[in-house]
């Protein structure tokens, strides 16, 4: 009998749970792995790459005609902004002109992508957090109307094709204006009544305050960008500090916390609510002062469509945050190389600090809080 | 406005409740009336006998005796297939959806098509897992509903003489006792499942519903303390004559109100001095009446106790913890499929409707008109009645059909019941779900002192006012 | 004490007004739509399956075998056969293959279309259970000429020209295309029996229409047959009858330059086919017609529900 108990400490077994790639709340397929001590996290890693459709390797081997049709498929809840990223880098190469009427034709559409994509988002973080059966209607009833309007400017509802290098494809009729202005118009008491049932619910408040903190640091230590980085104490949003388009045209507001030491995840949610409102004024300016007349494109939308050698970086600000693009160019049909600089990629990757410490329940309230689209992970 | 729905949704109400009910009416008269009365040749028109051998009375006394078990094993899955119909339309309808409206007339045979659809899928029993347990939960999760629920029957079918024989002088303490056992199949059905998540989802139910269990009880015994007796029947009985005598406004505090009324509204001879019989329902006037306002308060929020903790113990949104699907995939019920899942989510819409029930007898007044009986005295009723009374009577008389005053008491009992459904769906339809640590801090530390002050408060109160106990 | 009371009474507002919110919705009209029974009007650039267009004017395959989309496609669905005709020296349009399966329906093909022949249409109801059944050749591709006139009109597109010389050879060469599919295909036949089947619901009216017309050149007469009494009622009332005449002289004109060809393979054959065409074409628009009119009374029989 030379066993003796060592210490008088109860020790727990920690416990390995894969969450994903098939859990109902992780938006996709992300496969997390967590390392549980009771209910808590203690280690927590992202295993990505399920979704990889190689989208980079593509587009050096497709026209760039057809790699243009492609690339809505990066983020497809914001192709707009994918398109539009790709056709600013190309535009930046072949020093082409593009038309004012594209431009706002673009930041129009935009827009109207960032409130679909934003509230797609609503809908789902709610579920995440429960009210699975009522509130996530809401948001996409509005955003099911966008869609429409999508649907009849560029054929179709996700993958757009929209925005062209050199411009836009198509220029909207009378009715199609009439159908937005009644929407912005109506947009605004909608989000009052997002508002009224969630942002004040005491169940809601619960849920989201003092979890999730993401310390302005940190954030940048990652790369965190759009609102997941707004609400930690900066306004660094490139409409406004790197004014693209006729962005310095229109007059908005960039919102954002003044909380360096970090942002908790009704933060970002109050953000992104109200990004909407100010989006959907963008969008009534655009409705305003929109030419009716004018050229559509400063390039000729062909098969031969080709873009002068060089290389070029820019970037745009998506929902999610600045989505860049890179591009070599040989001057042939095909580019040499693409890069893409995905939001998601770099709000996924800061999980893996913010999760640690938290319950098991808070995961999804944190993960669902920093919107990252897997696809837009692996590209 | 969005008139064509709602239509919808009443006819299909109106139409699964008459199918419910009929059934259930048919299968008690059969089995509790009928047959017993033919077979010991009591039927009138049909063969008379003297003398009936023992075993013939036997048997009549048996099946008599089997009615309520009977009238619950027809009603439950009926109106269980319902309430899954009703939810889903009337969340539809807070959506601005549809809903199902496919099956059958306008989606009728919905629930019924959901059911033989589960009938048809594969039994799966994973691996690993414990079979025998594995099957067993969901049988015990479901049987407490049926059993438990038995000594309401006598409360709510206005006394009636084939579910006396269900009820209990100790009702409430049973119908409570019955209710806390399902939590005991939820833990089973976690632990055999083999599944990281359904232990996690036994485990948490457990829990929670040892620790909403407490202020639920505690409303409950609040409740009891106020009407002197556990007997359910009797706590009806005593809540009779209109929403003044009811429970939830201060347990009979205000039934001298009620009582006098029509005195002080000149409906009925002024010349009554009503002082001295105020006196006999609140000693000190003053204070008395401060303190029936205060009673009214607590049995209020006595009765808000009771939902919250009716709806984490039964599982509803906001305290689905236990099945939170986008943390738990579902939780103890992730690994059943087929008939077992069906048992599951019988159970669950059946214990709903047991907590309305109950929240109906012990609260509203169970199958009482809300209307003052001194304002229903005076509606011109009665030819009606007569009417409906004599065209029923040789019905009740001959046949020995179920009275009026049952058939009304059936009424009210389905109209509160599903009015507290429909709520706990619209509250499913609004809130979110808390965190397993928040619920236990809300239960622990905000309901169950809640519940203790509103206790002492009301033993504080009573003494000052005559309440119905 | 206060606080926690405040706070409480506070939280009991909150979830009171999310509760009015979301229990006044069911006030108002449902946004949904019961998908079937009502199609909603899609918009006219919806990119929805693929389709040849005949020239609305004259009937023509508007084809020239160019092969510009075959190239652009990158999917690389698309698949054209087509030969140099050794009398005229054109090119002749054999099959047309596009594998809806591999299609991403990004529009390509059709933006680089030089003669606007290939367009998406409107139909998205394309499910079929199996992958081979879902590449589509010349015969399911090409659209009547009434369906053409639809999405030109739809689509705002500039009307072809109608083509000149060249126009009998393709014309004839399109249809001999057909004629030997049509003997290949023997699922086919039962595509367009399920079609008439489909045609029976109001609901399915585009996407049968559609498919009942690429079944077209099979059998004129079981597929007149169904629909002989909506025909003969609204043939009275149709004021194209004018119309009928001048498409009936183009294809004899069409027919006799066949014969006229000094390569005789299969005569007779071709010429019953293009007149069986002919025929089920004046049958065609009436027949839409009246499928919208069942699908209009439909909705007002729905209405006062
Ligand atoms: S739509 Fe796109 S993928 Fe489909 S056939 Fe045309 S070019 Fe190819
Ligand atoms: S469909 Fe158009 S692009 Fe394609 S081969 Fe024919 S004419 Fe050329």
């Amino acid at each position: 009998m030379s066993t003796e108990i060592k210490s008088t400490e109860l020790k727990t077994d920690e416990m390995i749970i894969n969450m994903g790639p098939q859990h109902p709340a992780t938006h996709g397929v992300l496969r997390m792995l967590l390392t549980l001590d009771g209910e808590f996290v203690k280690h927590a890693e992202p295993v990505i790459g399920h979704l990889h459709r190689a989208q980079e390797w593509q587009g050096q081997n497709r026209t760039w005609f057809q790699y243009q049709a492609l690339i809505d498929r990066v983020d497809y809840l914001s192709g707009m902004f994918t398109s539009w990223a790709m056709a600013r880098s190309c535009e930046v190469l072949d020093e082409c002109e593009v038309p004012e009427r594209a431009e706002y034709l673009r930041v129009m559409v935009s827009e109207m992508n960032r409130i679909s994509s934003h509230l797609l988002w609503l809908g789902t973080y709610l579920i995440d957090l429960g009210a699975m059966f009522g509130f996530p209607f809401y948001p996409f009833r509005e955003r099911e109307k966008l869609l429409d309007l999508f649907e009849e400017i560029a054929g179709q509802r996700m993958m757009f094709n929209y925005i062209r290098i050199g411009g836009v494809q198509r220029a909207p009729n009378d009715a199609w204006l009439k159908r937005l202005k009644a929407f912005t118009e109506e947009f605004e008491d909608r989000v009052d009544e997002y508002e009224a049932i969630v942002t004040e619910n005491p169940i809601f408040l619960k849920r989201t305050k003092e979890i999730g903190i993401l310390p302005l640091s940190l954030a940048k230590q990652y790369g965190v960008t759009g609102p997941s980085i707004r609400a930690s104490g900066t306004d660094m949003d490139l409409r406004k500090t790197k004014p693209y388009s006729v962005y310095p045209k229109l007059e908005f507001d960039v919102h954002w916390l003044d909380k360096p030491e970090g942002g908790d995840t009704w933060d970002r949610y109050i953000l992104r609510i109200r990004e909407m409102r100010e989006s959907n004024k963008i969008i009534k300016q655009c409705l305003d002062m929109l030419p009716t007349e004018g050229e559509l494109s400063g390039k000729k939308q062909n098969a031969g469509l080709r873009v002068k050698a060089g290389e070029a970086f820019s970037s745009v600000e998506s929902p999610r945050g600045i989505l860049g693009c890179y591009v070599i160019s040989d001057g042939k049909d095909k580019a040499i190389r693409f890069r893409w600089r995905n939001p998601s990629f770099c709000n996924l990757s800061v999980l893996s600090e913010l999760l640690v410490g938290s319950p098991i329940a808070d995961i999804m309230a944190i993960f669902g809080s920093v919107d990252v689209i897997l696809p837009d992970v692996d590209r | 406005m969005n008139a064509a729905e709602i239509y919808k949704l009443s006819r299909l109400a109106i139409f699964w409740l008459s199918v419910t009910f009929g059934a259930v009416w048919v299968a008690c008269w059969g089995v509790g009336v009928f047959i017993p009365s033919l077979i010991t040749g009591k039927m009138p028109f049909l063969l008379q006998v003297d003398n009936p051998s023992t075993t013939v009375v036997f048997i009549a006394d048996l099946l008599r005796s089997l009615t309520p078990i009977l009238s619950l094993l027809v009603f439950i899955p009926i109106n269980a297939m319902f309430m899954v119909l009703f939810e889903r339309r009337s969340l539809a309808l807070f959506t601005v959806r549809m809903g199902p409206n496919r099956h059958g007339f306008d989606g009728l045979a919905q629930t019924a098509a959901d059911a033989v659809k589960l009938l048809f899928k594969e039994d799966i029993t994973p691996r690993g897992a414990d079979a025998f347990m594995f099957t067993l939960a969901p049988i015990i999760f479901f049987a407490p509903s049926i059993f438990g629920a038995l000594p309401l029957l006598a409360a709510v079918t206005n006394n009636h003489d084939l579910f006396k024989v269900a009820n209990l002088p100790t009702g409430i303490f049973y119908i409570l006792a019955a209710a806390s056992i399902p939590v005991v199949a939820l833990v089973m059905a976690g632990w055999a499942s083999n599944n990281k998540y359904s232990l996690v989802g036994g485990l948490r139910s457990a829990a929670q519903a040892i620790s909403y269990e407490i202020p639920l009880v505690l409303s409950l015994v609040t409740m009891c303390l106020l009407a002197g007796t556990l007997d359910v029947v009797e706590i009806v009985e005593q809540q009779k004559g209109g929403i003044l005598n009811w429970n939830i406004l201060g347990g009979g505090a205000l039934s001298g109100y009620d009582k006098l009324a029509p005195y002080w509204l000149n409906l009925v001879d002024t010349s009554f001095d009503t002082s001295a019989m105020f006196g006999q329902f609140y000693p000190v006037p003053w204070l008395s009446s401060i303190m029936a306002f205060v009673l009214v308060i607590c049995t209020v929020l006595l009765f808000g106790l009771y939902l919250t903790g009716a709806c984490a113990e039964i599982n509803r949104i906001p305290f689905d913890l236990p099945e939170a699907e986008s943390e738990l995939v579902s939780g103890y019920n992730t690994e059943y499929s087929g008939i077992k899942f069906a048992i599951f989510f019988l159970a669950e819409f059946t214990n709903l409707f047991v907590v309305s029930s109950i929240a109906t007898v012990m609260f509203l007044g169970g199958g009482d008109n809300p209307i003052p009986k001194w304002i229903l005295d005076r509606l011109p009723l009665e030819p009606i009645s007569n009417a409906l009374g004599s065209l029923l009577s040789p019905l009740i008389k001959d046949l020995m059909f179920i009275d009026p005053a049952t058939f009304w008491a059936a009424f009210w009992v389905i109209v509160k019941v599903y009015s507290i459904v429909f709520f706990a769906i619209l509250v499913r339809g609004t809130l979110p779900r808390f965190r397993i640590d928040q619920l236990m801090d809300f239960g622990w530390k905000r309901l169950i002192p809640l519940a203790l002050i509103l206790f002492v408060v009301v033993v504080f109160a009573r003494t000052w006012v005559v309440c119905h106990g | 004490m206060a606080n926690l009371l405040d706070r409480a009474v506070e939280s009991f507002k909150r979830v009171g007004e999310g509760l009015k919110t979301v229990f006044m919705h069911s006030f108002r009209e449902p946004t949904t739509q019961e998908y079937p029974e009502k199609i909603q009007d899609l918009a006219p650039h919806f990119r929805g399956r693929l389709a040849l267009a005949v020239n609305p004017d004259t009937g023509d395959h508007l084809c020239i075998s160019c092969r510009q989309c075959e190239r652009v496609c990158p999917d690389k669905c698309i698949e054209i056969t087509a030969h140099k005709s050794p009398e005229t020296n054109k090119l002749e349009l054999i099959d047309f293959k596009i594998d809806h399966g591999l299609c991403m329906f990004c529009g390509l093909c059709t933006e680089v279309c030089p003669t606007t022949c290939i367009i998406n249409t409107n139909d998205f109801e394309m499910a079929d259970y199996s992958r081979e059944s879902l590449i589509y050749d010349i015969k399911r591709l090409t659209l009547t000429q009434d369906e053409s006139t639809y999405y030109f009109d739809k689509k705002e597109l500039p009307r072809p020209k109608p083509k000149a010389a060249a126009k009998p050879a393709a014309a004839a060469g399109a249809a001999g295309a057909a004629a030997k599919s049509a003997a290949a295909g023997g699922d086919a036949a039962a595509k367009a029996a399920a079609a008439k089947a489909a045609a029976a619901k109001a609901a399915a009216a585009k996407a049968a229409a559609a498919k009942a017309a690429a079944a077209k050149t099979d059998d004129g007469e079981t597929k007149a047959e169904p629909k002989a009494e909506s025909k003969s009622e609204e043939k009275a009332a149709e004021p194209k009858a004018d119309a009928e005449a001048a498409k009936k002289d183009v294809v004899e004109a069409k027919t006799e330059d066949i014969t006229a060809e000094p390569k005789a393979d299969a005569e007779a054959a071709k010429k019953d086919v293009v007149e069986a065409k002919t025929e089920d074409k004046a049958a065609e628009a009436p027949e839409k017609d009246a499928k919208k009119d069942v699908k209009e009374a439909k909705a007002d029989e729905k209405d006062p529900e």
